[in-house]
């Protein structure tokens, strides 16, 4: 069973709940944004998801291996790329590579070909030799992903890839992943660039201790019910009669755009009637797109509720 | 899970890479052997040169009050400080695993390579038998090549009384091939545990070295007349360090446990 099949997990510290009651799956070649604030348990979910913790209830499958086995089959079918690079500053990058070719037990003579590649993907080709305390922040982190693909994972964690990156390197790295997932291997993007999730992500779940949220990035940003209004003149002049229907109570005017905040979607036509009622000429009424950056906020405040 | 010796060798051939470019940590190394040789070479020296001072024989007949009269005082000294130097010289190779296995298991909480380096399929028992090899090959190493080292010294400077060679001899052979590299293991031991219990390396190796009070202490003994040292005396020493050995590697593998170092340190 290929991808990763989740249900019900949770995990316990003692007393504390860090997760509960987490489901969801992801399919191969599929990029899942896993998004949440600061100790919303992201960090907890994929460390149960890479065989380093041991989940306190439900179960799940990473590629096939179960999580809560001995662990070891699961490890050598995931990448995992941890918010720090955790590098061996004295040694070089060819060594730090080495290194976890030999845990992987891989034949170094193939091995290294691909790890070249990928330096030399991410600008690293040449620096090998060189040991990893002169690298910069963004060198590390781009040796930091060689190293989670070195040993050619099935599924891969990336905790905040493209953190310390200029935007060249960051764009070199969204590319790579987009490549990865086109090769059929499963990949879980934990980051809090919410921009960077809507350009890699299919799917989204929005976890805050559990889930809130999930699903395709396009149907979360349509839920919530707004409509986009294109009228005649100047939309400001219509927004306080907009703002006096009690099902409209959130109304944004730009230009000729109204952006109308909407509690059920049947109000769609009552909105128009009201602009019309009002003198306004409707050029389209459409069901718009919130940003996903405004999704994820409103889920994160009902969720505190 | 299977016990795989080539992940263990690669953990201790990353440790051990890590170590040689670590100038600081070779300097620290460096320091007890040579204290440890040039000491009792001095000693010894100091009672070749007067060998007939009459203080010495008021000392030796401190620690055997039966001496013959016709026995040379700076002789039965050269033999009792090489005797009791044996229980220092343990310090060693206690003291120098420490350094390293604190550097290797409490470095990686601090440099946050800890986590990646679980995330792989290494197991406990894999990454404690590497970092272990990591520590005691250069130990013991050094305590035999500091051995060497002695063994030339103390002939060299005690020729000229002597007129034979001193070293080495049957406990000290025993004692460096046998009793030392248990030593090594226990101060490996101590320091992979206490390692796995706190943040920073420094902190791990003032804990660990807290070891070397009682062996320091039990020469102080010899040296006061409390204790006699020799062969009996250091293989019991020997035995008593075997059972805490088996202790420790057992504590350690437990301690050792991903999800306790992950979540505490990860």
């Amino acid at each position: 069973m290929s991808g990763i099949h989740v249900e019900g997990l949770g995990k316990r510290f003692g007393e504390r709940t860090a997760v509960e009651g987490l489901s969801f799956h992801v399919r191969p070649g599929e990029v899942f944004g896993l998004l949440g604030p600061n100790g919303a348990g992201k960090t907890t979910t994929v460390r149960m998801l890479t065989g380093l913790l041991r989940p306190s209830e439900g179960e799940a499958t990473v590629w096939g291996h179960p999580v809560d086995g001995d662990g070891e089959p699961l490890r050598k079918v995931v990448g995992l790329l941890t918010e720090q690079p955790g590098l061996y500053d004295r040694l070089t990058a060819r060594e730090n590579l080495r290194f976890f070719m030999k845990l992987h037990e891989l034949d170094e003579a193939r091995a290294w070909p691909r790890a070249l590649h990928y330096l030399e993907r991410f600008g690293l080709g040449g620096r090998e030799e060189e040991p990893v305390g002169g690298f910069s922040k963004g060198m590390r982190q781009k040796l930091a992903i060689v190293r989670t693909l070195v040993h050619d994972p099935k599924v891969i964690f990336l905790d905040e890839p493209t953190s310390g990156l200029d935007p060249e390197s960051a764009r070199t790295v969204r590319d790579a992943v987009a490549e990865l997932a086109s090769e059929g291997r499963t990949i879980v993007l934990c980051s809090h660039n919410l921009a960077e999730v809507e350009r890699l992500c299919e799917r989204v779940a929005v976890v805050k201790r559990r889930l809130l949220a999930i699903g395709p990035v396009k149907e979360l940003r349509r839920a919530g019910h707004a409509l986009d209004v294109r009228v005649d003149g100047e939309a400001e002049r219509y927004r306080n009669v907009l703002t006096s229907l009690p099902f409209a109570p959130n109304v944004l005017a730009e230009g000729a755009r109204l952006r109308v905040m909407l509690a059920d979607e049947a109000h769609a036509p009552d909105v128009v009637a009201c602009l019309v009622g009002a003198g306004a000429r409707v050029h389209s009424a459409v069901p718009a797109q919130r940003p996903l950056e405004e999704v994820y906020l409103e889920l994160l405040r009902e969720g505190r509720g | 899970m299977a016990f795989r010796p080539r992940r263990a060798l690669a953990v201790f051939w990353k440790d051990f890479l890590d170590l040689r470019k670590n100038v600081g940590l070779l300097v620290s190394m460096a320091v007890l052997p040579t204290v440890m040789v040039l000491v009792p070479i001095g000693v010894v020296w100091s009672y070749v040169r007067t060998p007939n001072h009459a203080d010495l024989r008021s000392v030796a007949l401190f620690y055997d009050p039966s001496l013959p009269l016709g026995a040379s005082a700076a002789r039965f000294l050269i033999d009792k400080t090489l005797t009791d130097w044996f229980g220092m010289f343990l310090v060693m190779p206690v003291f120098v695993p420490i350094l390293i296995a604190s550097q290797s298991v409490a470095g990686e909480k601090e440099r946050r390579t800890l986590e990646p380096l679980l995330a792989s399929p290494v197991t406990a028992a894999e990454l404690v038998t590497g970092k272990s090899l990591a520590a005691l090959v250069p130990a013991v190493a050094i305590t035999w090549v500091a051995f060497v080292f002695f063994c030339v010294g103390v002939d060299v400077v005690a020729w000229p009384l002597v007129k034979m060679p001193l070293m080495p001899d049957a406990l000290w052979t025993f004692g460096v091939f046998v009793i030392a590299p248990l030593f090594a293991f226990f101060g490996n031991g101590v320091a992979v545990l206490i390692s796995a219990r706190v943040s920073e390396a420094r902190m791990a190796q003032q804990l660990s070295a807290l070891v070397v009070l009682p062996i320091v202490g039990m020469v102080g003994g010899q040296v006061a007349g409390f204790l006699k040292a020799g062969l009996g005396y250091y293989a019991l020493q020997g035995a008593v360090v075997l059972v805490l050995d088996a202790i420790l590697l057992w504590a350690s593998i437990r301690l050792l446990d991903r999800e306790r170092l992950v979540s505490r340190w990860g």
